[in-house]
């Protein structure tokens, strides 16, 4: 990361004047306390910080005057502040661009306060395009600005390289059809001429014959073409796009939690489903109808040329005008309005979604009335929208397309003059009307072609865009195998999703094999991501972590995840039957093994009373179990590979205390002999583990066991008071007893 | 019962359930008989509430995008509230302003005075628009609601860093400036 801005000249005069000729760190403060954008630094001497703007010391201080220098991250903007005198104060205001360089310059500022060594943890990189040299944003591979429309469909192709055989296939079979139809006018020609009406007068039957067939020829042979052509092509662009969509869904399964939650599921699925759809979609019209066309004009008005090159200019002349004319129109008055309708449509399809998934809570609270009316409101206004643009489709698009046909007017016009000139005869005209009639459908045509491509290059980015994010937690070239005994060691472990806002600071802990560890804090205390951590869905700012005394970094991640075992407090499970869930830790385990890993949860005997047993189907997420159940199975697939790391996320905490005891029961079983780390929701969860982890805004407040942290009477002693006394008080209220089970949110 | 006795009873049921709940929330109350503002030195705000001095507090909007005026929250940096302020209109104007200052500083998001083009590429759509603090260059990722409504015609844009733009009014942009936003919405 650029801690160390070049200023200009004069800002580099101003600068050394204020804080002496070394400056040590140089970062923009670019936004002013009244909101506008401007050109200010915050530089950083051995002993002063100043802020310059355009050549000019606003402000200056010794670093030493202030204490607790803190980034202070507001809505779309941060203030760096600090205490000086006794009171707080803003010393530079930024916009969220340099957020995170502020994160190390509050650190070192108060490293240069406190007078330690300056401790900067600047690993993170700023991704830079190798081409132009601009950044890159987080995430991304690809440089926007060194990528381009054109650049993208031929990625495209990149990909069709695998389908190239049967394409050239389907292209050569394209020429032959375009070519017979193109033959088409010329045995209607022979027909009038040679049989109807020739021009020397005797009739000739063999020319009527063979005008005949050679027409049916053209019609059956053509069509012929046109279903090979077709089904070619499907083929082509389905396995296209079927490649694509591998690979997006590929990707999705590589990427890291941190990109996966940054998107909406529905999201990710619809680049997954409708955009390679509009690409194979795309392919599809691309290689039949778009070049099929531009076949047909290109030889159609070569053609007219050679007939007639006077009335050739009559028909082509006009055409782009009129065909412009014609785009015009949608463009500006139907495109509009349709675009409106969709609006609508879409507005009315999500309220009709929201209030159909709520209908409970419209029910419950007696709204339908309410509802009916929303409804009939967005009914009346798509109707109306629909109306009006359809209303006005009608009598446009007729206008349009008779526009488009005036050329034949005037091409009758002109060759009936010519023939009754006898400079022309009827079979030419003919097989000129036919060619003419064969040039304005590809010109209108063409007219959407651009906004189409257009489109169609928007989903083929969207695509292509999933397919080049990088997953933030990456295997090396070094990464081996490992097989965990289960010894965890955190050493000075320091993380942040954002590195301006660490969210775990300094953790030291050791964890010996076979412990169990209590994770103990309020929300937000950061215990969900310490054990995010240990699973590596993101990788450590600073520091490391060993498992084993080797940094989890170097292990492959699907090795390190396949021996960790993690019980969530949201189990989801997959549709299938009981067993396939139970098994999708370990494929390949025998019945025996599942048998046993389900009797280790507690599972076995509900199963077992199942009418369909370990068969059983499972609706959508388990929705046909109890959650107590559901959590069980869960245990069950956490414990089936054996892993030597138990993961507890809250995992009993939204059961009721009868089937938290029988949870308990498998836990305490599972947990023997393996490492486990667990949070817990109510405390009384923890009472059988090794030692209890206090955290408390990122950091380690208190270890011990339960009753070394009681006498300690710290924050673990207050939590568990705090237990007590609504316990009490239910009591009192319910006036009988209860076990101790009190909610906390640890 | 007399109808107008039931409805009678109806009004005074209705005056209970609303102060059972302003019971039940508990909010404090800042007002100029129990809150002192002050601008500090270093252009912060601290408040004097019932003889206690919080030496730096922030202030968060309850409706940022509706109405900024109402229902300010004062915080501290722990994020504990020391109290809500109603309406800024029961402060004397002086300490109206700087709170509105305050406010200002903390939600910080220019607003779109002219959109100059959109380009959409790659899944990331680029920004070049006239706003309130100057011309402004951005990036957003597409997708995921990083344009969004906030009202009926209230257009709130997330850039990559976590920069926030506002578009005031979608119905006073131009038709061409309205095509391009609407591409990336």
């Amino acid at each position: 990361m650029n801690l160390n801005y070049e200023l200009a000249e004069q800002d580099l005069i101003a600068a050394r004047q204020a804080v002496g000729q070394t400056i040590r760190y140089c970062v923009p403060a670019d936004l002013s306390l009244t909101g506008r954008r401007i050109a200010g630094f915050l530089v950083i001497g051995d002993e002063k910080w100043a802020y310059i703007e355009n050549g000019r010391v606003m402000d200056q201080r010794s670093i030493a005057d202030g204490t607790d220098y803190k980034i202070i991250p507001l809505i779309g903007n941060a203030v760096l502040e600090a205490e000086i005198d006794h009171s707080k104060r803003i010393i530079a205001r930024l916009t969220m661009q340099h957020a995170a360089r502020y994160g190390f310059i509050a650190q070192i500022l108060n490293d240069i306060s406190a007078k330690r060594q300056i401790r900067i943890y600047n690993n993170e990189e700023e991704p830079i395009c190798a081409k132009c040299g601009g950044t890159l944003i987080h995430g991304t591979r690809v440089c926007p600005r060194c990528m381009n429309k054109a650049a993208a469909i031929k990625r495209l192709f990149a990909v069709s390289r695998g389908h190239w055989k049967t394409l050239a296939l389907g292209l050569t079979i394209l020429f032959a059809s375009s070519g017979i139809a193109l033959v088409g006018p010329y045995f209607q020609k022979l027909l009038v001429n040679g049989a109807l009406q020739p021009t020397d007068g005797s009739t000739d039957k063999g020319m009527f014959f063979l005008g005949i067939a050679g027409m049916l020829a053209v019609l059956v042979f053509g069509e012929l073409l046109a279903i090979s052509k077709s089904r070619i092509m499907a083929g082509v662009s389905s396995g296209i796009a079927a490649d694509l969509r591998k690979m997006v869904f590929d990707k999705t399964q590589q990427l890291s939690l941190g990109f996966l939650t940054s998107q909406r599921a529905g999201d990710i699925m619809n680049r997954v489903t409708s955009d390679t759809d509009r690409i194979r979609h795309l392919i599809q019209e691309l290689c039949t109808t778009a070049i099929f066309q531009l076949i047909m004009l290109v030889c159609a008005s070569y053609l007219l040329f050679q007939a007639d090159w006077r009335l050739a200019v009559v028909v082509l002349l006009p055409a782009p005008l009129v065909a412009y004319l014609h785009r015009y129109i949608w463009k500006t008055v139907l495109w509009k309005l349709f675009h409106k309708q969709w609006r609508v449509h879409d507005r009315a399809n999500s309220f009709l979604h929201d209030v159909l998934s709520g209908i409970r809570v419209v029910k419950a609270f007696g709204k339908e009335e309410r509802e009916i009316k929303r409804f009939r409101d967005y009914n009346s206004e798509f109707a109306a929208a629909t109306v009006k643009s359809e209303k006005l489709f009608s009598i446009l698009s007729p206008i349009t397309n008779y526009l488009i046909e005036m050329g034949q007017y005037f091409v009758l016009l002109i060759g009936c003059s010519l023939i009754l000139d006898k400079q022309m005869n009827i079979g030419e005209l003919i097989q000129f009307s036919s060619y003419a009639a064969m040039v304005f459908g590809p010109i209108a045509w063409m007219m959407f072609l651009p906004r189409w491509v257009a489109n169609a290059a928007i989903s083929i980015d969207r695509v292509f865009s999933v397919i080049d994010e990088q997953p933030e937690v990456i295997d090396s070239e070094r990464s081996g195998k490992l097989a965990i005994q289960g010894h965890i060691s955190f050493r000075k472990v320091v993380f942040g999703y954002k590195t301006y806002e660490p969210v775990l600071k300094d953790i030291n802990v050791e964890v010996k094999q076979g412990e169990m560890i209590g994770l103990v804090g309020h929300s937000g205390s950061g215990k969900s991501t310490l054990i995010n951590l240990i699973s590596r869905f993101y990788d450590v700012t600073d520091g490391e972590i060993l498992i084993d005394g080797v940094d989890i970094r170097t292990i492959q991640q699907a090795e390190l995840r396949s021996q960790i075992g993690v019980v969530l407090q949201e189990t989801f499970l997959f549709t299938g039957t009981i067993m396939d869930n139970i098994r999708y830790s370990k494929p390949n385990a025998t019945y025996e093994e599942i048998i046993q890993a389900a009797r280790i949860a507690n599972a076995h005997n509900f199963i077992i009373n199942f009418p369909d047993g370990y068969d059983t189907m499972l609706d959508e997420n388990g929705n046909n179990l109890s959650g107590g159940e559901r959590q069980r199975l869960a245990i069950a697939r956490a414990v089936l590979n054996n892993p030597r790391i138990l993961i507890l996320d809250e995992a009993t905490a939204s059961l009721d205390i009868e089937t938290e005891t029988a949870i308990q029961e498998a836990l305490k079983r599972v947990t023997k002999n393996r490492t486990t780390i667990a949070i817990a929701h109510r405390l009384s969860t923890l009472r059988h583990a090794d030692r209890l982890l206090v955290l408390e805004k990122g950091e380690v407040a208190e270890v011990g066991t339960h009753s070394e942290l009681l006498e300690k009477k710290g924050i673990y002693y207050n939590l568990i008071n705090a237990q007590r006394n609504m316990t009490k008080k239910q009591d009192q209220n319910d006036g009988k007893d209860q076990p101790v089970s009190v909610e906390i949110t640890a | 019962m007399t109808a107008s006795k039931a409805a009678s009873d109806h009004e005074t049921d209705a005056a209970k359930t609303t102060s059972d709940l302003s019971d039940a929330a508990n909010i404090k109350y800042l007002t100029v008989s129990n809150a002192t503002f002050k601008k500090t030195e270093g252009q912060m705000l601290s408040v004097k509430v019932d003889g206690e001095e919080h030496p730096a507090v922030y202030v968060h909007c309850s409706f940022p995008h509706t109405n900024r005026s109402i229902y300010l929250s004062i915080r501290t940096i722990e994020n504990k509230e020391i109290g809500m302020i109603r309406s800024l209109d029961e402060f004397p104007a002086e300490t109206a302003q700087f709170l509105e200052e305050q406010v200002s500083i903390r939600y910080f998001a220019p607003e779109i005075t002219r959109v100059v083009s959109v380009k959409e590429e790659f899944g990331y759509a680029y920004w070049e628009a006239e706003t309130t603090a100057g011309l402004c260059r951005f990036t957003v990722r597409g997708g995921g609601g990083h344009t969004k409504l906030v009202t009926a015609n209230r257009l709130l844009i997330n850039d990559v860093d976590g920069n926030r733009f506002v578009i005031p009014d979608l119905t006073r942009l131009t038709d061409k400036e309205y095509r391009m936003v609407e591409m990336s919405m």
